[in-house]
């Protein structure tokens, strides 16, 4: 006799993967249910083996990995912009109070403004052009990240900054060998969760003046009434993601052990 | 030589919001001379652990001043380790980063760093723990590292406060009996804060009796039991006497802060 789970009991990793993929499983067969039974006619959702008879096709013959590579290169690039300034400036942010003074209501501010309104406007200043798209990410990311990162530098604790201090640190030496290593797993943490949220942006970005891309892609399907490409598309875009984010959560849990014993 | 020599210091923290301020230590002085183990003795909230912070330089006196060595403190430095009573190893770092953590900020050469941290790491009864990091150590074996890396910086003074108060019993007896065999050795000053009686006087060479809050120093006891100590030592005549004439002083201290 099995006992019931008790709260945040652990489940074995073999349990956990099979729960994950049964999920999974359950989706698809439900799905093809709808479709198969005609419940829903083929020409608004496309059953799951046309899907992938679609992105057979679209890698086969329309080049489509050229397209998920550069809309991957968007994400990360404009990612990337983002985390480079929002890093050190929400470490300063944490660490000096009139620094958070200053940006703090800005930042808040601008972080409700959808990067997606931004789109018409951006074309406008900058073109069409690859840095539209990088523009979009950043725009989406890095207020959030800013906000984000100096929250977490905050929230330091106090009494380690006292032990540092006790045994001869600087301010520098404080900010160097305590609030960063003591805060890097969760700003790791919170550069997985932005990541997220840049592919959120990146398919609006590339709905509007772009040449290549998954969301090109996905309006031009559109005009085909093609649904069983748009499906694809938005299923590479989540497969990418899920991808990229098992990458960063196990880097994380490489890079800083301590943090997870 | 170092002396410590607080005169006339006190502490008053500005209210909360516009409240009242509140008095934490009126003004006191005390003479601390070159390789005494100073024990501060006093009911929870009545200003002793604010004086050691005081002395740490991570509080400003209202009013009076704190010289180490003639030199007046301000803010804190590495002539003063402290252990805190709740545990401050830096959870990232293992035991031995930890005890290197003071010397890493001097610039120190890696070689002399291990040099010194191994000393302490036998010292403090670790070896084979140099890897481990904080969380994977008892309460007990993270003070034992606290008190390590405190040393390792060679400060002019160790100020402890309530370093084993979250310990069980058994655990704090032991951990006195290290701290007092590491004393009894390299003789470093040592201003240490407690509200154990026992604890006190086991470790002391004088005990420093704080009044109830706003604290004042109530009185000062020397404690002339031979070294080294033994923990027998408690059931000893002396030991007693002076355990009885202290619970008295602070029993007179928490009937009149009860009736407060």
């Amino acid at each position: 006799m099995s006992r019931r789970p008790g709260l945040f009991v652990p489940v074995p990793r073999g349990q956990r993967i099979g729960l994950g993929i049964a999920f999974f499983v359950l989706f698809v067969t439900m799905w093809w249910l709808l479709t198969a039974s005609g419940a829903v006619p083929p020409q608004f959702l496309a059953s799951p083996p046309q899907t992938l008879a679609a992105a057979w096709e679209l890698f086969a013959k329309f080049n489509f990995g050229h397209d998920v590579g550069m809309t991957i290169w968007r994400v990360v690039g404009g990612f990337l912009l983002a985390a480079a300034i929002a890093v050190p400036l929400g470490i300063a942010m944490g660490a000096w109070k009139p620094v958070e003074a200053f940006f703090e209501p800005f930042v808040s501010f601008a972080r409700y403004l959808p990067a997606s309104a931004f789109v018409p406007l951006l074309i406008l200043w900058v073109g069409i052009g690859e840095s539209q798209k990088l523009a979009v990410i950043f725009l989406g990311c890095f207020f959030q990240l800013t906000l984000m990162i100096a929250m977490i530098v905050s929230g330091t604790r106090r009494d380690l900054v006292e032990a540092a201090y006790t045994l001869g640190s600087t301010q520098g030496g404080i900010v160097r060998h305590v609030l960063l290593p003591g805060a890097a797993p969760e700003i790791a943490e919170a550069l997985r969760q932005v990541l997220g949220l840049g592919w959120t942006y990146i398919i609006v970005a590339e709905l509007i003046g772009a040449s290549s891309g998954i969301g090109h892609m996905i309006t031009d399907s559109q005009a085909l009434m093609a649904t069983e490409n748009i499906i694809s598309g938005i299923v590479v875009i989540g497969l990418v993601g899920l991808v990229t984010d098992l990458l960063f959560k196990h880097a994380n849990r490489k890079l800083f052990a301590w943090s997870y014993l | 030589m170092s002396r410590l020599s607080i005169r006339g210091v006190g502490k008053t923290f500005a209210g909360v919001n516009g409240g009242t301020p509140t008095q934490a230590l009126l003004p006191v002085s005390l003479e601390v001379e070159d390789n005494a183990f100073i024990t501060i003795l006093g009911l929870s909230g009545c200003g002793k652990s604010t004086l050691l912070r005081l002395v740490a330089g991570l509080e400003e006196p209202s009013i009076g001043e704190i010289l180490l060595d003639g030199t007046a403190v301000a803010g804190p430095g590495a002539d003063r380790g402290v252990v805190f009573q709740s545990y401050t190893l830096f959870p990232w770092l293992n035991v031995r980063q930890n005890i290197c953590f003071g010397l890493r900020q001097k610039g120190m050469a890696a070689a002399q760093q291990r040099e010194i941290s191994e000393h302490f790491i036998a010292e403090i009864g670790l070896r084979g723990f140099e890897e481990h990091f904080p969380k994977q150590l008892s309460g007990g074996m993270q003070q034992r590292v606290a008190i390590a890396r405190a040393l390792a910086n060679d400060p002019k003074i160790l100020l402890l406060d309530e370093p084993f108060g979250a310990l069980d019993n058994q655990t704090r007896v032991l951990m006195q009996e290290l701290l007092l065999g590491i004393w009894e050795r390299d003789r470093k000053t040592v201003l240490f804060v407690t509200h154990d009686i026992e604890e006190a006087i086991f470790m002391a060479s004088r005990v420093v009796v704080f009044t109830r809050r706003p604290g004042r120093i109530k009185s000062e006891v020397p404690v002339d039991l031979p070294h080294p100590r033994h923990y027998t030592i408690k059931t000893a005549p002396e030991f007693v006497a002076l355990k009885a004439r202290l619970t008295e002083e602070i029993r007179a201290e928490s009937l009149a802060a009860a009736a407060a």
